[in-house]
C-alpha cells in the first residue's frame, strides 16, 4: 500500500555528501514506487546555496526546510522540544504515517523520531556511520542513539558491520535491524566511452593529468599505471598511511602515477612530503609530475577522474560502507582498499584487493593489484555491468519499502513478494506490535539505565504535555492538508528487474537519467 | 551497554580470556570474512549458544537452511549467489534472505570484550596506594603547619628551619643516588650529573634550565630513556609486578653520556669543573636566587590579598588544595621532567594566598619557603626515593601518616602530645583501613569493566615515517 512517508535529517542538499544523496535516491525511487515521500531538513544559507521554505525537487518531491540555528558541520542545535509545533504541522498538513530519520549525528532526525512516536506514528531509522565505545563523545552520542531508538520502530544499517555496531551501541533486537546498503547510479559512473577519449583530452586539465586509460585494452608490463585516490585528507581517512606509502611505491614501481583528488587538514603534510623527496622519484623523465592533486573535487566531477586512473586506492581507517569503492567499480577500476569496517562486504573479490592498515601491507596490495592488471587477469571493462546489478537505488527503494510493510504490518506489494520464500515471510515481525500507549512507550524508556531512564522518561512526559497543549491550542481540524503532488502521467521501463510489479499496482514513474545539475530545477 | 554485559560475568578475568580466545579460534587472523568466503562454503562453525547471550533473539536455525537449500536458487533474479544458499555476510550478492535476517553464527563474530585487561592484585595495589597516602599526608602538613603559624602556636622559623633542613637532606641524599646509579652503569665517570638541578628549576622556571640541558646533552638523553622506561612500569605498575620494582638501578637501556658533556654551548671556555660540581653549584645558585627574591617579595605577598575577606581566602585556598590532590601526577617517575604543573601552580598560588593573611614578613617569607620545600622539592625527593629505595619508602610513608594524624589531632583539638599520640593511633587505623577497603573495592569494580572492540573500530595503521 503506498504510504506517506517523512524522511528527516539535519543532512540534505544542497550540502554534498552520502547520507544527502541517499535520501535524495531512496526518496525519488519511492516516489517512483507510488509512495508519497516529504524530506524535512534545516534551512541552508551561507557557505551554501540559500534554502528556507518548501521547495520541490525533481519527480514532486518536497523539501522542507525548517528554520533552525546550525551549530557544527551543518548539525542543528539540540534543543529537544523546539521544532515539536513545526514538525506537528507538517505532519499532519503531509498525513504522514512513516517517519524516516537519517544518520544519528543529526539533532533534527532524533526530534522528528521522538516527536513522531508522541504521535503515534511509526519510525524508521537509518543509520550511516559507525562509532567506537571507547571515548567520550562516542559514549554521549551512543547514549543519546539509545534514546532515540529504544522507541524506534526498525532500523536500518547501511553494512552488516555498522548493523552489529548499531545493535551494541542501542541495545536493539537484532531482528528489528535490516541491512540496506547504499547504491549507486550507475548511468553516472560510467566507465570511459570511446566518444569520450576525445573530449576528455582536450579539457583544460589534460596537460596535467595523465591521459585516460581505455578499459577494453589490457595493460603492458611497462606501460603507465594511474591510480587514483579520491578521499577527503582527514586522519580517519587513513591519510598518513597514503603519506607513507607514496614514496614507497613510487620508488618500487617505475610506471605508477598517481592523481590525489580531495582536501582537509593532512593535505599540507602531504605536499611537504612530496616537497621532500627527490626530483627524479616525483618527475618522469619528461618533467611530468608523476603525482598530481587535485584539491576538492565535486561529486559530478568524480567520474571524469576516475576514468583517467587503472586503480583506486582508498586508505580510510573506519568506514561502513565505502560508497567510492562502487563507484570507482563502476567506473571499471580495480580497488586497492584497507580492510577496516563495512568495507569487506562491499565488492566482489575479484574487483579489490584489501590491505591491512599498515604501509608495508599497502605497498604488497599495490603490487598485487599492477600485477593482476599486467596480467590481464582481470577485465575491468565487465566491472560496470556488474556493479550495475549489484547496486541499484530502485532495488534499496524496494527493500526500504519492505522495511515499511514489515513495521506496519501490511501485505508488501507484488513485486517484494516473491524475493523471499514463505517461511522469511514474517522474519523479525515483532509478535505483538509494539503500542503506542504512553505508558508501555515510558517503561521502554525508563530501562535504558539508571539515570538516564528517570531523565528520558521525563522527556517523554514532557514531550506528551507539549503535545496535549499543541492538540488544544492548534486542533489538528484547523490544519489545513495539502494537496497530493500530481502523480507523473509517463511511464518507462528503465529497470527492467522491478517493473513487472508496477502494472498490477497502477504505478507510473518518471524517467530517472537525470544529472545531478538537474536536482534543483525549480518547479514550485 | 551491551545486551551481554550482566549475563556472563563470573569474572573479568575469565571472560576477556574467553573473548580473545574466541574469535582466534575461528580463524586465524583477526580479520574479516574474506573474498573467498563469497564462492566457497565456510567451514561449519559451532557455537553453543548465541553470540547475545540471550533467548529472545531467535534466529535462524540450521535445520531451516538445510531445508531451503534446494529452492531458493530457482526464485533468486539473479544468478549470483551460486548454488548454495547459505547466508554470507556480504552485501554485493543478492541473497534470498530478508534483510534483517540474523545469523546466529556469524552475528558479532569479532566482538572482542576487554581485550587487554589486566586484573588487579590486592598487595600491589595497596603498595601503590602509599603514594597518593604520602602526598595527602604532606598537603595536610603543610596546612596543620599553617594552622600553626597563623594561631601564633608554632615559630615560623622553626618549620621552615626544620623543613630547609629536611630538603638539604633529601637532595644529599639524591645526589648520592644519582651518583651510584650512574657509577653502577659501569661508565666509570662519576661526573654524570643528576638532572635534580633542571627538576628543582622547571618547578620556578627559572633559566638556568637552557645551560644545564645544553651543557649536559649526554645526560639529558639518559634521563629521557629513564623517564620512558618509568612510565612503562608505572602502567605495568598496577599489574602482576608487585612491589612495583622500585629497584632497577642498572637501566641497561640507558646511553653512556658523551663525553663532550665538558665543553659547554656557544663557545664559552671550558669549565674547570666536572660537570657533576658545575651542576651542582647550579643548584647552590639557584637556591640563593629563589631564597632572595623570595625575600624581596615577601612585602608584596603579604598586602597581596590585605582587601579581600579571611572567609574567601579559606574558600579559595581549599579548592587550590582539592584541585592540587586531584591533579598531582601520581605515577610520574624519577625523571619526569614537569609532572602534574597545574597540581605544583594550584599549591603554591594556595600558599601564597594564605601566607598573605599571616601578620608579619618574616612569616610570609617562611611560609612560602616552606610551601616551595614541601611542593616543589619534595615530590622530587619521593619520586627519587621511591624508585631507589622501596623500604626507604614505606618508611616515609609511615613517617608522613604519623606527622600529618598528630598534627592534625593537636591542630583540631589545641592540646598537647597527648592528643598527638591519640592522633597517630587513630590516623594509622583509619589509614590502613582506608588503604586496604579501597584496594578490595577497585578490584571489585573491576569485575564491571566492558571495553568493547570490533570491526568498527578505527584501524590503527601502522606507519614508517622516514623512508630510505
Amino acid at each position: 500500500m503506498p504510504y506517506n512517508i517523512a524522511m528527516i535529517s539535519d543532512f540534505f542538499y544542497p550540502q554534498p555528501g552520502g547520507v544527502e544523496s541517499h535520501i535524495y535516491h531512496v526518496a525519488t525511487k519511492l516516489i517512483d514506487r507510488g509512495h508519497r515521500v516529504i524530506i524535512i531538513t534545516h534551512a541552508y544559507g551561507s557557505p551554501y546555496p540559500s534554502r528556507t521554505g518548501v521547495r520541490y525537487l525533481t519527480n514532486g518531491l518536497k523539501v522542507y526546510h525548517i528554520p533552525h540555528w546550525v551549530v557544527y558541520r551543518s548539525a542543528t542545535f539540540p534543543t529537544v522540544f523546539s521544532s515539536f509545533p513545526i514538525l506537528r504541522q507538517i505532519f499532519i498538513r503531509e498525513q504522514i504515517q512513516i517517519v524516516h530519520g537519517h544518520a544519528s549525528l543529526s539533532n533534527l532526525c532524533h526530534e522528528g523520531l521522538l516527536h513522531a512516536r508522541t504521535m503515534s506514528l511509526q519510525t524508521v531509522f537509518t543509520d550511516h556511520s559507525l562509532f567506537g565505545f571507547g571515548d567520550a563523545a562516542s559514549i554521549m552520542a551512543n547514549k543519546l542513539l539509545k534514546f532515540s531508538l529504544s522507541d524506534v520502530g526498525h532500523v536500518i544499517c547501511v553494512s552488516h558491520t555498522c548493523k552489529e555496531n548499531t545493535t551494541l551501541r542501542a541495545s536493539l533486537n537484532p531482528l528489528a535491524v535490516s541491512v540496506i546498503p547504499n547504491a549507486v547510479v550507475p548511468s553516472n559512473f560510467r566507465p570511459l566511452q570511446p566518444q569520450e577519449a576525445k573530449a576528455l583530452a582536450q579539457s583544460d586539465r589534460s596537460a596535467l593529468l595523465p591521459p585516460p586509460p581505455d578499459p577494453s585494452k589490457p595493460v603492458g608490463p611497462g606501460d603507465p599505471i594511474t591510480i587514483v585516490v579520491i578521499s577527503r585528507l582527514f586522519y580517519n581517512k587513513g591519510t598518513d598511511l597514503l603519506i607513507s606509502a607514496l614514496p614507497l611505491l613510487l620508488q618500487r614501481h617505475e610506471n605508477l602515477r598517481f592523481i590525489i583528488a580531495g582536501s582537509g587538514p593532512q593535505a599540507i603534510d602531504l605536499e611537504q612530503t612530496l616537497d621532500s623527496l627527490p626530483q627524479q622519484l616525483v618527475y618522469t623523465p619528461s618533467g611530468q609530475s608523476r603525482v598530481v592533486l587535485l584539491g576538492s573535487i565535486r561529486h559530478e566531477e568524480v567520474r571524469d577522474v576516475m576514468v583517467r586512473g587503472h586503480l583506486l586506492l582508498s586508505t580510510s581507517l573506519t568506514e561502513a560502507f565505502g560508497t567510492v569503492l562502487v563507484e570507482a567499480a563502476s567506473c571499471g577500476l580495480m580497488t586497492v582498499a584497507t580492510r577496516v569496517g563495512g568495507v569487506p562486504e562491499v565488492l566482489p573479490g575479484n574487483m579489490i584487493v584489501f590491505v591491512l592498515p599498515e604501509v608495508e601491507d599497502v605497498v604488497r596490495g599495490v603490487t598485487e593489484a599492477v600485477g593482476l592488471l599486467t596480467n590481464k587477469t582481470v577485465r575491468r571493462d565487465k566491472f560496470h555491468d556488474l556493479v550495475k546489478n549489484m547496486y541499484s537505488w530502485s532495488d534499496i527503494a524496494r527493500r526500504t519499502e519492505r522495511v515499511y510493510d514489515l513495521i506496519t504490518g501490511s501485505p508488501p506489494a507484488l513485486d517484494n513478494e516473491g524475493f523471499y520464500d514463505e517461511q522469511w515471510m514474517h522474519y523479525g515481525q515483532p509478535a505483538h506490535s509494539p503500542s503506542f500507549s504512553l505508558m508501555d512507550r515510558l517503561k521502554r524508556y525508563f530501562g535504558c539505565g539508571v539515570w538516564a531512564g528517570k531523565l528520558f522518561v521525563i522527556v517523554v512526559v514532557v514531550d506528551y504535555l507539549i503535545y496535549c497543549f499543541l492538540e488544544i491550542m492548534y486542533p489538528r481540524e484547523k490544519i489545513d492538508i495539502c494537496k497530493t503532488w500530481p502523480a507523473p502521467r509517463a511511464r518507462d521501463s528503465f529497470d527492467e528487474d522491478v517493473a513487472n510489479g508496477y502494472g498490477a499496482h497502477g504505478i507510473t514513474k518518471q524517467r530517472s537519467r537525470r544529472r545531478k545539475d538537474d536536482i534543483y530545477n525549480e518547479t514550485g | 551497554m551491551p545486551p551481554t554485559a550482566p549475563s556472563t560475568q563470573l569474572s573479568s578475568r575469565a571472560s576477556s580470556i574467553a573473548s580473545r580466545r574466541a574469535p582466534l579460534s575461528r580463524h586465524e587472523s583477526t580479520q574479516h570474512l574474506r573474498p573467498e568466503d563469497a564462492i566457497y562454503h565456510s567451514p561449519p562453525r559451532q557455537r553453543a549458544t548465541s553470540p547475545l547471550g540471550r533467548s529472545d533473539t531467535v534466529t535462524a536455525k540450521r535445520s531451516n537452511r538445510d531445508k531451503r537449500r534446494g529452492r531458493s536458487s530457482s526464485r533468486r533474479r539473479n544468478g549470483k549467489t551460486g548454488n548454495n544458499g547459505q547466508w554470507k555476510k556480504l552485501l554485493w550478492v543478492k541473497q534470498s534472505y530478508p534483510d534483517n535476517y540474523t545469523d546466529e553464527e556469524t552475528f558479532l563474530d569479532h566482538l572482542q570484550r576487554n581485550p587487554r585487561l589486566r586484573p588487579y592484585e590486592f598487595w600491589p595495589l595497596v603498595a601503590d596506594s602509599t603514594i597518593i597516602v604520602q602526598h595527602v599526608c604532606s598537603v595536610v602538613i603543610f596546612v596543620c603547619c599553617f594552622t600553626g603559624i597563623f594561631q601564633e602556636r608554632v615559630s615560623p622559623q622553626t618549620v621552615v628551619g626544620w623543613a630547609t633542613l629536611c630538603t638539604v637532606a633529601g637532595w644529599v641524599f639524591r645526589d648520592y643516588w644519582q651518583s651510584r646509579d650512574t657509577g653502577d652503569e659501569g661508565m666509570g665517570e662519576e661526573e654524570a650529573d643528576s638532572p635534580r638541578s633542571s627538576e628543582m628549576e622547571a618547578d620556578f622556571g627559572v633559566p638556568f634550565k637552557e645551560q644545564s640541558h645544553g651543557l649536559t646533552g649526554g645526560s639529558s638523553r639518559t634521563s629521557k630513556n629513564h623517564s620512558r622506561n618509568h612510565s612503562v612500569s608505572s602502567i605495568t605498575l598496577n599489574g602482576a609486578s608487585g612491589a612495583s620494582s622500585p629497584i632497577n638501578p642498572s637501566d641497561p637501556v640507558a646511553l653512556p653520556p658523551n663525553g663532550a658533556s665538558f665543553v659547554q654551548p656557544y663557545g664559552s671556555p671550558p669549565s674547570y669543573f666536572s660537570p657533576r660540581t658545575q651542576d651542582r653549584l647550579t643548584t647552590a645558585k639557584s637556591a640563593i636566587l629563589i631564597y632572595c627574591s623570595l625575600l624581596g617579595l615577601s612585602p608584596i605577598l603579604k598586602s597581596l590579598t590585605l582587601s579581600t575577606s579571611s572567609d574567601s581566602i579559606w574558600a579559595l585556598s581549599s579548592w587550590l588544595m582539592g584541585i592540587n590532590v586531584f591533579t598531582f601526577d601520581y605515577g610520574a617517575g624519577p625523571e619526569a621532567k614537569f609532572p602534574a604543573s597545574l597540581s605544583t601552580n594550584a599549591a603554591l598560588m594556595a600558599s601564597t594566598v594564605l601566607a598573605s593573611r599571616l601578620p608579619s614578613t618574616t612569616h610570609v617569607f617562611s611560609l612560602t619557603l616552606f610551601s616551595i620545600e614541601v611542593f616543589g622539592l619534595f615530590p622530587v625527593f619521593r619520586r627519587h626515593l621511591r624508585h631507589y629505595s622501596w623500604i626507604g619508602h614505606l618508611w616515609l610513608t609511615v613517617l608522613l601518616v604519623v606527622l600529618a594524624s598528630g598534627g592534625l589531632s593537636m591542630t583540631i583539638s589545641g592540646r598537647g602530645w597527648g592528643m598527638g599520640f591519640l592522633g597517630v593511633v587513630a590516623g594509622g587505623c583509619i589509614c590502613c583501613l582506608s588503604m586496604g577497603l579501597t584496594s578490595w573495592w577497585l578490584i571489585g569494580l573491576q569485575r564491571y569493566k566492558n571495553e568493547i572492540h570490533g570491526p568498527w573500530d578505527p584501524a590503527r595503521p601502522v606507519i614508517r615515517r622516514h623512508w630510505d
